[in-house]
């Protein structure tokens, strides 16, 4: 259902083989293995506490793993402190350091590590160049917008060419606007360097745009990984279906199981027509729409199955409707465990 | 107004001071016509040992139990900060009991520490009891803007590779300077301040900081006419730590501020 | 890694128990010993003597009294004002940053010096409240010199200096009152005794709290002022417990009793912050209910 479980050695990617973290009884990361590719982008979604963000410190370092390991381009890396690790993080708030200029952030690593007058200038010039970010040398982090604080903690983080790149929800601080104009920018400038990149994230929409693999995590434990659309399609759980999607999946119940119908699936005509061979259909009454443009969210009340959300281009006429949909469009889920049962419509795709 | 009695009430008797050591021994005592005059002061200045000794044996002390507070209280602030929150917490209370503590019950112990020790008589060894007593709220001042610095900052220095005397050197000492200024001028106004502990310390005339010196100024009988000099060593040993007041204001309200909310 | 951290802590940590810790060990021992003159200035164990001689010390009870009486009269004069101060300072003034700064003056400088000061502003009858009465035709107030009056003259230093204090303690806690509760009550109709009672009040008890276990841990060890401003008298009328204690040391040389004495403050120090405290924690859980 996901990618292989365990890369042989060799292996230049970012392999995780049953990373776990236990604090006190609470366990933070539950037996967690996947692997990246070199110069691949992957996304660790999910609700606040399901231990994405947990897991990315224990990849950087931050935190000590209770059990398992961490695999960098071949070596283990589990036990080592942070700096030797050889991999780079943007966090959140970008933690920029306030008392020093743009330039100094980005050099000052390297300056303590030793590395000589001329190379360091050379690297500068180089990154910032690519940030766009020659301008804004001297300024003091305070003096930026956010966009800006951005692509300085960006820049701090290629500037050390690592291994691997670390990100925890560097978007969140921007407003919407600018996240969606970012996004491709960001993609390109990832991919361009060739390496694994992790990163955290609890917007679908960010993890869809910008990852080539999502992982959905939920309390510690993974739930699917696999593509944008993989997840979308074909998810393993009821869990995914529902985290994925806007608007939220539709579930009704049909006695031990779910079925799931995604909004862009149901149709809308008037109530009382009659449903073709190979479809199903509810009746039940308009509660409201929500018109947005280039499509319509109706909200239609339908008995004992709560409220569905439709997507269609159009506006419905009337308010009595029925909604409709092929046998074949319904993902049907386990009503209890929420697992994924095989249905006719399970894609025969890996 | 309100503000106006404030201001009278809390300069009034400096301002007092002031008049007095400017006015002659006829003046103050009322008995005929008497001029204005620095003779006050001259006799301080040129006094034995002259006033100025006892302002700079202050300084001394002052800047060495600044330099040994910080040096002790730093480190033990960071540790602190970075702690666990019970361990921590049971700690800063007995730190913060401490700060209250009045220090003149210590004062015997101390005198026969000073004995034992041959420390008397050394205006430097002063500032061993004086970083002691004033570690408690410099460690607290500090460790409340320790816990202030976001901990990413740290955590981003530390992917950066910067080992713990880097982080502390490069990142979280400059983001500590107006808290430590802070501290440095709250220890340098105690030690201007103690009495009981120097009195019992030292015994040398010319060794005297500011506060036993005026204490033994006072004893000497003040009955006697001619207070005006009395009034001009309370001017001039009031002015060093005004100007320092005026000048440092925001650092030390903050300061005393930042206590008062942390603690 | 944890150990490195107690490892920084270390130093600080060694010298607060050198000086806070060490010394009420000593005490505890050397009050059980005589060591004075008659001994030859040498510790001899007596066990509960020097206990039993401060039990029937009439003079140890009177500077209680006059110990706590200061203190009483100070701590609550310097809450009050404080309190009105802290209120004044924090209202959005022009100059309110020079006012405070001013305010503070009296603090910052060494008890020492102002005492001689005072002692001359008090002085009867050439000081200048003496004057002032005079040239006002009204009788002269023997501060110093009279037993009755001159424990007040004390309170009314100790008061000025320590104010300052007070209030800017209680002005940061003003100061975190967030201001839109002010501007709820208003739009009620609150008059303003009733926002300082519903608002101000409640959420200043904490600082208040610490102002007043600080400051009253501070008056009852109150040395330097008694001893410059007035040096115990008239007739001991304004003798603090540490003076005494002081003067067992140094004058008298009687150590043993000396760390008696100290040990005897500090216990009441304890009892009566100890109670302050318990009642912080009391009125905590009060306030708490109340939600």
């Amino acid at each position: 259902m996901s990618g292989p479980m365990s890369a042989g050695d060799g292996f230049q990617g970012l392999e995780l083989r049953h990373l776990s973290r236990r604090v006190g009884s609470h366990t933070l990361v539950d037996q967690l293995s996947l692997t990246v590719a070199p110069g691949e982008i992957l996304a660790l979604l999910g609700p606040s506490g399901c231990g994405k963000s947990s897991t990315l410190r224990l990849i950087a370092g931050l935190d000590p793993a209770s059990s398992g390991e961490i695999q960098l381009g071949g070596r283990n890396i589990t036990a080592l402190p942070p700096a030797e690790r050889q991999v780079a993080m943007v966090f959140q708030s970008y933690a920029l350091f306030p008392h020093l200029s743009v330039e100094r952030n980005l050099s000052l690593g390297m300056e303590l590590r030793g590395m000589g007058r001329a190379e360091i200038q050379r690297d500068l010039n180089q990154v910032l160049a690519l940030m766009e970010l020659e301008g804004l040398r001297q300024r003091k982090p305070a003096e930026l917008s956010g966009g800006q604080r951005q692509r300085v903690a960006l820049a701090r983080a290629l500037i050390r060419r690592p291994a691997l790149f670390l990100l925890d929800e560097p978007m969140s601080n921007l407003d919407a606007q600018l996240r969606d104009n970012l996004r491709a920018e960001l993609r390109t400038l990832l991919r361009s360097t060739g390496v694994p990149v992790v990163y955290v994230t609890h917007d679908q929409h960010e993890a869809m745009g910008l990852a080539d693999r999502i992982a959905v995590l939920r309390e510690g434990r993974l739930q699917q990984l696999g593509t944008a659309e993989r997840l979308y399609r074909d998810p393993a759980n009821r869990f995914v279906a529902r985290f994925l999607g806007s608007p939220t999946i539709n579930l009704i119940e049909r006695g031990t199981t779910q079925l799931g119908l995604r909004p862009e699936v149901l149709e809308l005509t008037d109530a009382g027509s009659p449903v073709p061979h190979g479809w199903e259909a509810l009746e039940g009454q308009l509660s409201h729409r929500e018109w947005l443009g280039d499509r319509v969210i109706s909200h239609v009340q339908c008995a004992e199955q709560g409220t569905l959300r439709v997507l269609s281009r159009e506006a419905p006429t009337s308010s009595a409707l029925q909604v409709r949909w092929r046998q074949a469009d319904a993902l049907r889920f386990d009503a209890r465990s929420g697992e994924r049962l095989p249905g006719s419509n399970t894609p025969h795709t890996d | 107004m309100a503000r106006l009695m404030l201001l009278l009430w809390s300069l009034g008797p400096m301002l007092w001071q002031l008049y007095s050591s400017l006015r002659s021994s006829e003046a103050l005592s009322g008995l005929g016509a008497g001029g204005w005059t620095f003779e006050n002061y001259r006799q301080l200045l040129q006094g034995d040992p002259p006033f100025l000794t006892y302002l700079i044996n202050s300084v001394v002390v002052g800047a060495s139990s600044t330099a040994l507070t910080l040096a002790l209280a730093v480190p033990c602030a960071y540790a602190l900060s970075r702690l666990g929150r019970r361990q921590a917490r049971a700690l800063t209370a007995l730190v913060a009991a401490a700060a209250a503590f009045p220090a003149v019950l210590l004062f015997l112990a101390l005198l026969e520490l000073a004995r034992d020790w041959h420390l008397a008589n050394q205006l430097l060894a002063l500032s061993l009891p004086y970083a002691g007593l004033c570690l408690p709220l410099a460690i607290l001042l500090l460790q409340a803007a320790f816990a202030d610095i976001p901990i990413e900052l740290e955590e981003a220095a530390l992917i950066e590779g910067m080992g713990l005397w880097q982080r502390l050197r490069w990142i979280l000492l400059p983001l500590m300077a107006p808290a430590m200024a802070s501290s440095a001028l709250l220890v340098f106004l105690f030690s201007w301040n103690e009495y009981p502990i120097a009195l019992t310390w030292l015994s040398r005339t010319e060794l005297l900081t500011l506060a036993p010196a005026m204490a033994r100024i006072a004893g000497s009988s003040v009955y006697t006419i001619p207070y005006g000099a009395f009034a001009a060593a309370t001017v001039l040993g009031s002015a060093p730590l005004i100007l320092l007041m005026l000048l440092f204001q925001r650092q030390i309200i903050s300061g005393l501020t930042q206590g008062a909310i942390k603690g | 890694m944890r150990w490195r951290l107690w490892l920084l802590m270390a130093p600080a940590l060694a010298l607060l128990l050198a000086i806070f810790a060490a010394p009420l060990l000593h005490y505890l021992w050397l009050s059980t010993q005589a060591q004075s003159v008659l001994t030859g200035l040498q510790p001899q164990p007596i066990r509960a003597q020097q206990w039993l001689r401060l039990w029937n010390d009439g003079r140890f009870w009177q500077d209680t009294w006059q110990t706590l009486r200061f203190s009483a009269a100070s701590v609550s004069l310097e809450m009050l004002l404080g309190l009105a101060v802290a209120l004044l300072l924090n209202q959005p003034l022009r100059g309110r940053g020079l006012l405070r700064t001013i305010s503070l003056l009296p603090w910052a400088l060494p008890t020492t010096v102002m005492a001689l000061g005072w002692r001359w502003i008090f002085n009867d009858p050439y000081g200048p409240i003496s004057r002032l009465l005079a040239g006002l035709e009204l009788p002269a107030i023997p501060f110093l010199s009279n037993p009755a009056l001159t424990w007040m003259a004390t309170v009314g230093a100790d008061t000025w200096k320590t104010t300052p204090f007070v209030a800017l303690l209680l002005l940061a806690g003003l100061q975190t009152i967030p201001a839109d509760l002010y501007e709820a009550a208003a739009l009620e109709g609150a008059t303003p005794w009733k926002t300082l009672r519903r608002i101000t009040l409640p959420l200043l008890t904490p600082y208040l709290l610490i102002a007043l276990l600080f400051r009253l841990a501070q008056a009852l060890g109150v040395f330097d002022l008694i001893q410059v401003l007035t040096g115990g008298g008239p007739a001991g009328s304004t003798e603090s417990l540490a003076l005494y204690a002081y003067l067992n040391a140094m004058r008298f040389l009687d150590f043993g009793y000396s760390a008696t004495l100290l040990l005897g403050s500090f216990a009441i120090l304890l009892i009566l912050c100890g109670a302050g405290a318990l009642i912080w924690r009391w009125s905590l859980r009060w306030q708490g209910s109340l939600r």
